[in-house]
């Protein structure tokens, strides 16, 4: 998944939990430093006029028609009130538990995959190994193409007449002819793997985090005899609890809501194996089903709610230990 | 001395192997959109031998493949901008001046980022027809500075609560007025923070496939993405020609990428830290 914005969960200025020290840090220093703002609250209005103008049409009002009329009969023609009718449907839809399911397997590979491996590739990066800058922009590249073109590219990857896996696989011996998007087995795993290896972003934060370790800590550690691999897993990684909820965060929300991938390599298929919950809600509306489309797109982002808070209690994302 | 070399061995079997699982399938592609359809059926060598240019050759007469660039360019462009403008004028009081609400507003804006905007494709799309937007170069180029304000206005309040007050304190006191301080002191100062939230809502805005599929489906209002990646759903015999086209969606970003690796790693990098 790689949707490039940064630790939007992380910045003080989110309150989903008690204010974390950085964000008292913050209000103090603002406060000390009294601005002349006297007379000039007209400006100021006119300032945050455009600001609140656009986010009030794209994001509050939005976000207000898609709760009210997740609870609607809602289409083209017209839109009449079933209350929760739509939340009973969901649940004994199958198309929707699968579409569910399938979210949480993109969630899981990001989770399990794509968070541990861009650590790792921080932790190593970060010892400063030869040439660690030409591999930081090897390992960034991938996460600065478009879903949609990677999407292309394993398209291509996977055809079963002329695609690099199979070549690859004929090279070795094996079996040479499987279409693995076709494939019910295999479809959902190798949508996943698109993306899991694209971890730039979460290497990225994680070489920042590690950059912001005060030395004396490792200098403690050196006394006690821990080096390498030691110092990694029992001095580093424990300091990175943080960067890693917070990565866990944006994974989450990248995969939550994913959509590019699945509409261009599957449309959903084979027979609903990727379907997601965007492109489910996405197929919905296309097929004039707004009210449904939408009760579906509250779960969504309801899920992605539940996820924030939740990482951001068990990571106590916001505190750092050094 | 046996465990250090052990664990020499797997750092260089993992770096590669993530390597070649993320970087591999594009180099193949990209490579591949310079061979014959001969030479990528007959599978065998990595590179391509002759280099061929056939792909691109039927790209550019089967699609009108620079209106879609010009497309992209004014989305990403004047989105930028829009996204820019709007965010550098609600962080500039949001980070340096005192008003009410400032901390709820700052917070609400900043949700922005937090909501998966997937889940909102049906208002999004009723709210731009309403509004006379939908399917219009000038409707995608607001939609998009909307869609990216919240990303921009985090990285550059972040950048202004870290300047030093004392130059715009001195311009106050020579009687410059609000809108004119912005303009002569906060804008030249606030370059490096621009830069970056720049750099990062032209790349989002570029790669953006949903949203141009959504609200501007039309052929001629297509962008990159889209107009590319449905080329391959229509054509699907000529393979150089796909590869090719598979290519070009990826070559700007990665170019910016290039040349901006900094503002780009600083712009993730914001909020870590805060």
């Amino acid at each position: 998944m790689s949707e490039l914005s940064p630790m939007a969960a992380a910045d003080d200025g989110l309150q989903l939990s008690p204010p974390s020290a950085a964000a008292r840090r913050g209000r103090r220093r603002v406060l000390a430093l009294e601005r002349p703002t006297r007379g000039m609250g007209v400006p100021i209005a006119i300032s945050l006029l455009p600001a609140l103008v656009l986010f009030s049409i794209f994001f509050l009002v939005p976000l207000g028609v898609v709760i009210v009329t997740s609870l609607s009969d809602w289409g083209p023609i017209g839109l009449s009130f079933t209350w929760l009718a739509n939340f009973s449907d969901l649940f004994s839809d199958p198309a929707f538990i699968t579409a569910l399911k399938n979210t949480a397997f993109f969630c899981a590979a990001g989770v399990f995959i794509q968070v541990p491996v861009g650590v790792a590739l921080g932790i190593i990066l970060s010892q400063r190994i030869r040439g660690w800058k030409v591999l930081r922009t090897i390992y960034f590249l991938p996460n600065i193409v478009s879903i949609a073109a990677l999407a292309l590219v394993y398209l291509s990857v996977y055809n079963p007449r002329y695609g690099l896996l199979n070549q690859i696989l004929g090279a070795l011996g094996f079996a040479a002819d499987h279409d693995w998007l076709f494939d019910l087995n295999t479809a959902l795993p190798a949508v996943a793997a698109t993306w899991v290896f694209t971890a730039g972003v979460v290497m990225i934060l994680t070489m920042a985090e590690i950059a912001a370790i005060p030395e004396e800590i490792y200098d403690a550690a050196a006394v006690d005899g821990a080096s390498g691999w030691t110092q990694a897993r029992h001095v580093t990684l424990p300091l990175l609890r943080n960067v890693i909820g917070v990565c866990t965060i944006l994974v989450l929300l990248a995969t939550i809501g994913y959509f590019d991938g699945v509409y261009i390599m599957t449309s959903g298929g084979p027979a609903n194996h990727t379907l997601t919950l965007a492109l489910y809600s996405f197929q919905e509306y296309s097929s004039g089903h707004w009210g449904y489309a939408n009760a579906i797109g509250v779960v969504l982002i309801g899920l992605g709610l539940i996820a924030i808070v939740a990482i951001r209690r068990l990571f106590r994302v916001g505190e750092r230990d050094f | 001395m046996a465990i250090r070399a052990l664990n020499r061995g797997t750092r260089l079997l993992f770096l590669t192997v993530v390597g070649l699982a993320c970087l591999g399938p594009i180099l193949w592609v990209v490579l591949s959109s310079f061979k014959t359809q001969g030479q990528i059926y007959g599978g065998g060598s990595f590179l391509p031998n002759p280099v061929s240019f056939d792909g691109y050759r039927a790209l550019f007469t089967e699609i009108d493949i620079l209106r879609y660039y010009l497309n992209t360019l004014l989305y990403a462009g004047l989105g930028t901008l829009g996204a820019l403008a709007s965010a550098l004028l609600a962080a500039y009081p949001a980070a340096r001046m005192e008003f009410p609400f400032r901390r709820s507003l700052t917070a609400l804006f900043t949700l922005g980022l937090a909501i998966p905007i997937t889940g909102l494709i049906v208002p999004e799309f009723v709210i731009m027809r309403e509004l006379g937007l939908y399917d219009s170069l000038p409707g995608m180029i607001v939609f998009y500075s909307a869609m990216w304000f919240p990303l921009a206005f985090v990285i550059l309040r972040a950048y202004l609560s870290g300047l030093p007050p004392s130059l715009e304190e001195a311009a106050a006191l020579d009687g410059a007025g609000y809108f004119q301080l912005i303009w002569r002191i906060i804008i030249p100062l606030a370059r490096p923070g621009l830069a970056t939230a720049g750099v990062l809502v032209f790349i989002n805005v570029w790669n953006d496939f949903l949203f141009n599929l959504l609200l501007a489906p039309s052929p001629e209002h297509q962008n990159v993405q889209v107009s590319l990646a449905l080329f391959r759903g229509h054509f699907t015999t000529d393979i150089s020609a796909i590869l090719a086209g598979t290519t070009l969606m990826m070559i700007v970003p990665v170019i910016c990428f290039l040349f901006l690796q900094r503002q780009v790693i600083a712009g993730l990098t914001t909020g870590a830290a805060r």
